[in-house]
């Protein structure tokens, strides 16, 4: 009896490691791909099973348009996607092909395969010459841009009226219009939205920064984080929480949460992306809404503040035939960046587009999307092509909160710049 | 209790195998490769490179939120540990007389129990926000408060939020287990007691709570690890907002490995957590069972 | 105690039961609700008082009150001048202007007026009356009775009284909440447009509340500001009801300290039970209404005024039955493996002497002290190494392994209760080891056995960290993971990720609430001996 039992676990054992194991065909190629997810859609325009790309979705489109080459495609959360990718790449387990925000923390270690040796020459031509620009780093091409998005200042119109007050071009008229919106309403609405979350206190540095002529690098390209223009620039958008004119709890507020406000009408204005008259409509509100350019500090003129994330590949010394995995890594990219798919992925996803092929469609689709280029075009983009950029990114936010706290901004960025740069 | 029924010395061995290796090879080796880590450098990507030594434990003493996060750590374990099993105790009594409805109460109670901790997380955050939050609603509408609040206006009452939800979800197991351990008491004791004047609270403290230690131990160490290695519910509701302030030893680390990306220092974090750990629970066994002796 | 004691104490009980309810229908005689009608706000920035713009405003105001006046309203007109220098050193003003007048009611000019609350208000009434019904038919029958213990009847009786006075209790917050609802969220939304249904009833009712019916047509101008307000007060009714709950169970259980304690008792059941239900009334409410709705920034719903159920579709829709099912999947494997690993163990532990009993129990658990986030990366490595990656399979080891020291634990303390004479008889009369655990032990374990099991299933259903980080395709998502879907960078919608979380918790609960008897039968024993 007891031998029995015995043998039973040891059959379970085996067949427990047995059954996964399958091998895929010899001549086949399998890429791991993982994508982030953007919006409510995403996993079901993408993944296997899937109903959002048309009826069906984009990995069962693509196999069937690409026999030989099988898509192992995973949309993961952005809270979420750090976590897996680090673990996989800890295990020597990289995906070939990644979707993320950054990509220069993947330089050092020389994971990633340069665009030149998988990217179709057409397609190379086809991406905004301008966002390219980022991803050069010591001559080559590092990643691909998968989408846009740039940010304007987004009013109530109908409560701006109300009140009596014209939109905001400057630090102080934004202290003044928030004074009377407070006045006005009696505090039930809050004039400015900031949010400087854990995951976008690197937005409320850009936008302050960036309209106070600072910055997190200065004309050489070197990190700059403690110049006087960024100190100045932080303690404005603190003094602003202080003095009661925002939502209350900056630092655990999210970009959604402002928006939802904003669509309930209980905030009058904020800095957002292109998607927010969309997720207000989805939201049920009726807001009488309109854009206008960041204020700026007196002196200097507002720039916008673009996002751009980025599609990339990892090398994988161990594929049998290199040239024929970067050909499929080729086939994916031609396949997802073929107009028909990638505009219907783009609107969907409600941002702008990063390749010169998809922006007639779109325009044609949305004449709104023709206002968003011309923004496009004037970003300023992060510096996400330095090394430091996920430690200063996490740094900012860090000395912000601190600051809601009553910290030193000097303080805190000085020792940011001095870590950063030693 | 042992009666030996083992007829030769091997046998106990055998029979422990399969869950023996079962924690060796899915619980152990990760632990080791933990340990092996924490002494090796990790680039920011997570590639392991060669072994440096104590570096990464130097490193993860002096960061500067170091002490902020144990002392945060400390509060939440002490508060979460101490508040629900003296909760859990008192609603154990109470469940443990005899009234109508008892079988709903228990069941109601069981509630957080079951439901997951992001879930948990996930819901108080909504319940709590200031401008749709369901409590502000609910409140308002019974006249309680005139005005929505912000209830979470500072960095020490979104920590005292997040202790909360500790409590909340940790309750329940406590509870479980003191009312098994009030079952198995002998009603005569407490009768032999009343005929000899003993008051409520001599009852208390003189049969009750030495015949519940038992299950109040079993309970604490267990709620110790758990709540010490709890991650939803900080990282759902704050993410260690503002600048770690609202961080545990738990959630900083995994700051600094995926959002920092000092990987070496994070992983040596865990190992000193871990050491924590052992000791304090370990010193608790070995004196709550030196007093028991029935190992 | 005799029995003409008994009668006194009982004679006692009951008047402070009418004491009790006197006092509470004396509070609710009192006007403390209040209403401002008439109320018109009208603000107006940049104006100076005096100027041009002052005047018009102040006129348009004039008439307003002029007009609420005419029908006999006793309105009066306030103003309050705001005035501030901003950066450019202009003065900017704004003035604000309101027209009201104050109505006072009390609880029973609520009652047949057909509002929400009107129906509470009269359960409440009913109540009360009917618990002193209860106790006097009670004490009836008391009194024939020689010996001081009651009868059953009069015992049922007499706890009809106490639940009725302690339901009469519970409906105080409710009467409070559902004015509050009717007269300003309820309000506000048929002010608002936001619902049109039954529009005329809803204000014809207010009509007949506030003026007897007289306003007609006008009632929705007069009511468009209403502000209602109640005295704090309002909330004594609660110690009120509560002095008649204590006599109520002191007249079934004899003693007044008994029927206070027992009074605090289940007041603080209800509470607990309150505050341990409030979130999943959130989730349940949040989970049927529309994604408009689920940011309802004004305070207007207290219940979703429509119930979506096509929610629970659209996520059935969205991959959720394939998450759930893998979550049984690999919930229930883990489950059965860990059972299958940990009793040997635990019997091990239990029944036999070996050296390094105690150091097995101490690596047990230590297996537990480090959180899974830390030991993602190992895990990954072990399961590229197994070929397990990506698979139910694995996380259903996983999970099975890390819940062996709960497993071990409950399960030794569980056999350790139990006298080891029935197995020793059995193997006496020629049953081997394994016998004596599987025909013997394992029946009588049960309850702890069913426990540990319990314990298990949930810790494996709600694992959230690991999967994340093995799974990699939709197809083999537990439903920890599969919820994330519905928090994206875009947009999280509440409505979906708390169906989703419903559905996910409830088969849960409802496995919890089967074998609740079982749970504190099973850990006595785990615990005790522990």
């Amino acid at each position: 009896m007891k031998k029995k039992l015995f043998a039973l676990f040891l059959i379970a054992a085996l067949v427990l490691c047995m059954v996964p194991a399958a091998f895929a065909a010899d001549d086949e190629i399998t890429l791991d791909v993982i994508i982030c997810q953007y919006g409510n859609n995403t996993n079901e325009w993408f993944e296997r099973g899937g109903k959002g790309m048309d009826g069906s979705n984009f990995v069962e489109k693509f196999e069937a348009a690409n026999p030989g080459i099988k898509l192992n495609l995973e949309v993961v959360s952005w809270n979420d996607v750090h976590q897996e990718v680090d673990t996989r790449i800890a295990n020597n387990n990289a995906p070939d092909i990644l979707n993320l925000d950054t990509f220069s923390e993947f330089l050092p270690d020389n994971l990633l395969l340069p665009v030149k040796d998988y990217c179709p020459d057409a397609l190379f031509e086809d991406f905004f010459p301008a966002f390219m620009e980022d991803f050069l780093v010591d001559g080559e091409y590092w990643a691909v841009p998968d989408l846009a998005s740039a940010r304007a200042l987004y009013y109530n119109v109908d409560m701006l009226e109300e009140v009596g007050v014209e939109v905001p071009t400057t630090w102080a008229e934004l202290k003044d219009v928030s004074q009377a919106i407070i006045d006005f309403y009696d505090g039930e609405v809050y004039p400015w939205g900031i949010d400087m979350t854990t995951d976008e206190g690197q937005a409320a540095f850009a936008y302050y920064a960036w309209g106070n002529g600072g910055g997190f690098i200065d004309e050489n390209g070197e990190w700059a984080l403690n110049s006087d223009e960024n100190v100045e620039a932080i303690e404005y958008a603190i003094s602003l929480v202080n003095d009661g004119y925002t939502n209350p709890n900056p630092a655990t507020q999210t970009r959604y949460d402002l928006q939802d406000m904003f669509a309930a009408g209980k905030l009058a204005m904020m800095i957002g992306p292109n998607s927010i008259p969309t997720y207000v409509a989805e939201k049920g509100g009726e807001i009488n809404m309109a854009t206008a350019g960041l204020p700026a500090n007196e002196g200097n003129t507002s720039s916008s503040v673009g996002v751009k994330d980025v599609m990339m590949a990892f090398r994988d010394d161990s594929a049998p035939d290199q040239a024929a995995r970067n050909e499929a890594i080729g086939k994916f990219m031609q396949f997802f960046y073929d107009p028909v798919n990638y505009v219907d992925w783009v609107s969907m996803e409600g941002f702008l587009p990063a390749v010169n092929s998809a922006v007639s469609a779109l325009v044609e689709a949305d004449p709104s999307f023709e206002a968003w280029l011309d923004i496009l075009a004037t970003c300023k983009f992060y510096p996400t092509s330095k090394a430091e950029w996920a430690q200063v990114r996490q740094g900012v936010t860090t000395v912000e909160q601190d600051a809601l706290t009553g910290a030193d901004v000097r303080a805190g960025l000085d020792a940011l710049q001095a870590e950063v740069t030693k | 209790m042992s009666s030996g029924l083992n007829r030769n010395k091997w046998e106990p061995y055998i029979w422990l195998l399969p869950s023996l290796l079962l924690i060796a090879i899915f619980v152990i080796f990760p632990i080791l490769i933990v340990f092996k880590l924490s002494f090796s450098e990790i680039s920011k990507a997570g590639v392991v490179k060669g072994f440096i030594g104590f570096d990464n434990y130097i490193e993860a003493v002096n960061l500067p939120a170091f002490k902020t996060v144990m002392l945060n750590t400390l509060w939440w374990v002490l508060s979460v540990v101490i508040l629900s099993t003296l909760l859990g105790f008192i609603i154990a009594l109470v469940l443990n007389q005899k009234f109508h409805g008892r079988k709903i109460a228990r069941s109601i109670l069981v509630f957080p129990w079951a439901t997951s901790l992001v879930i948990q997380a996930s819901v108080w955050n909504y319940i709590i926000k200031a401008e749709y939050g369901n409590l502000n609603n609910v409140l308002l509408n019974l006249g309680i408060i005139q005005q929505a609040i912000n209830w979470r206006s500072s960095y020490q009452i979104e920590f005292v939020w997040e202790c909360w939800v500790g409590i909340f979800v940790t309750v329940p197991f406590v509870t479980f287990c003191v009312l098994s351990g009030l079952q198995s008491i002998d009603e005569s004791l407490y009768e032999s007691a009343t005929v000899d004047g003993a008051g409520f609270w001599q009852k208390l403290w003189h049969i009750t709570i030495p015949m519940v230690r038992p299950s109040l131990t079993v309970s604490t160490v267990l709620n110790i690890i758990y709540v010490f290695n709890s991650f939803p519910i900080v990282y759902t509701m704050t993410k260690g907002a503002p600048a770690h302030k609202t961080d545990t030893m738990i959630t900083y680390l995994y700051m600094l490995s995926f959002y920092e990306r000092k990987k070496g220092p994070a992983t040596a974090l865990s190992v000193i957590g871990f050491l924590i750990l052992c000791l304090c629970a370990g010193i608790y066994m070995i004196s709550v069972m030196r007093k028991e002796e029935n190992l | 105690m005799r029995f003409p004691e008994l009668k006194q104490q009982n004679r006692r009980m009951f008047l402070l039961l009418l004491l009790g309810l006197i006092l509470s229908l004396i509070l609710m005689s009192l006007p403390l609700y209040s209403f401002d009608v008439g109320v018109y706000t009208k603000k107006s920035a940049n104006t100076f008082v005096g100027d041009k713009k002052f005047q018009a405003v102040r006129q348009e105001v004039e008439a307003v009150a002029e007009d609420y006046r005419a029908q006999g309203f006793n309105v009066e007109i306030s103003e309050n001048v705001l005035e501030r220098v901003n950066s450019k050193g202009e003065t900017t003003s704004l003035i604000t202007f309101t027209v009201s007048e104050r109505y006072s009611r009390n609880f029973f000019s609520f009652l047949g007026k057909g509002l929400p609350s009107s129906t509470v208000l009269t359960l409440v009434l009913a109540l009360m009356a009917a618990s002193v019904l209860f106790a006097v038919i009670g004490l009836r029958r008391t009194e024939d009775v020689v010996h001081f213990s009651l009868d059953s009847r009069a015992k049922t009786l007499r706890g009809l009284a106490v639940a009725a006075v302690l339901l009469a209790m519970l409906l105080i917050p409710v009467f409070i909440l559902m004015n509050n609802v009717t007269f300003s969220r309820q309000l506000s939304l048929y002010n608002s447009e936001l619902i049109t249904e039954g529009k005329e009833a809803f204000f014809g009712k207010l009509d007949r509340f506030l003026f007897d019916g007289k306003m007609g047509e006008d009632i929705q101008d007069v009511l468009a500001g209403l502000q209602i307000a109640h005295s704090g007060m309002i909330w004594l009714l609660i110690p009120t009801l509560f002095i008649s709950l204590v006599a109520a169970i002191g007249l079934r259980n004899g003693e007044i300290k008994s029927g206070l304690l027992r009074g605090l008792m289940y007041f603080f059941i209800v509470i607990v039970c309150l505050i341990t239900l409030y979130p999943y009334y959130v989730m349940t409410i949040t989970a049927f209404r529309s994604n408009a709705e689920s940011l309802d920034m004004h305070f207007l719903h207290l219940f979703p005024t429509k119930w979506i159920w096509s929610n629970l579709t659209d996520i059935i829709n969205r991959g959720v039955p394939r998450y759930l099912l893998n979550s049984v999947f690999v919930a229930g494997g883990a489950t059965a493996l860990a059972m299958l690993c940990g009793i040997p163990a635990a019997y091990a532990m239990a029944r036999m002497n070996f050296v390094g009993k105690k150091a097995f129990l101490g690596f047990v658990i230590m297996s537990q002290m480090f959180s899974p986030v830390v030991l993602l990366i190992g895990i990954s490595q072990l399961m590229n190494t197994l070929h397990l990656n990506n698979t139910l399979w694995g996380l259903m080891l996983i999970n099975a392994a890390f819940n062996q020291a709960f497993a071990i634990w409950l399960l030794r303390g569980t056999f350790v209760s139990i006298s080891s004479e029935m197995e020793q008889a059995a193997m006496i009369d020629g049953c081997n080891t394994v016998q004596a655990l599987t025909k013997v032990l394992i029946p009588v374990a049960m309850p702890g056995i069913v426990t540990a099991l319990i314990f298990v299933f949930i810790n494996a259903w709600n694992e959230y960290t690991i999967a994340t980080v093995l799974i990699s395709t939709a197809q083999n998502r537990p439903i920890t993971v599969g919820i994330t879907q519905f928090s994206s960078f875009n947009m999280i919608e509440w409505q979906y990720m708390f169906a989703a979380s419903l559905l996910a918790t409830i088969p849960v609960v409802i496995l919890f609430m089967s074998i609740e008897k079982h749970l504190t039968a099973g850990l006595t024993s785990g615990g005790v001996k522990g």
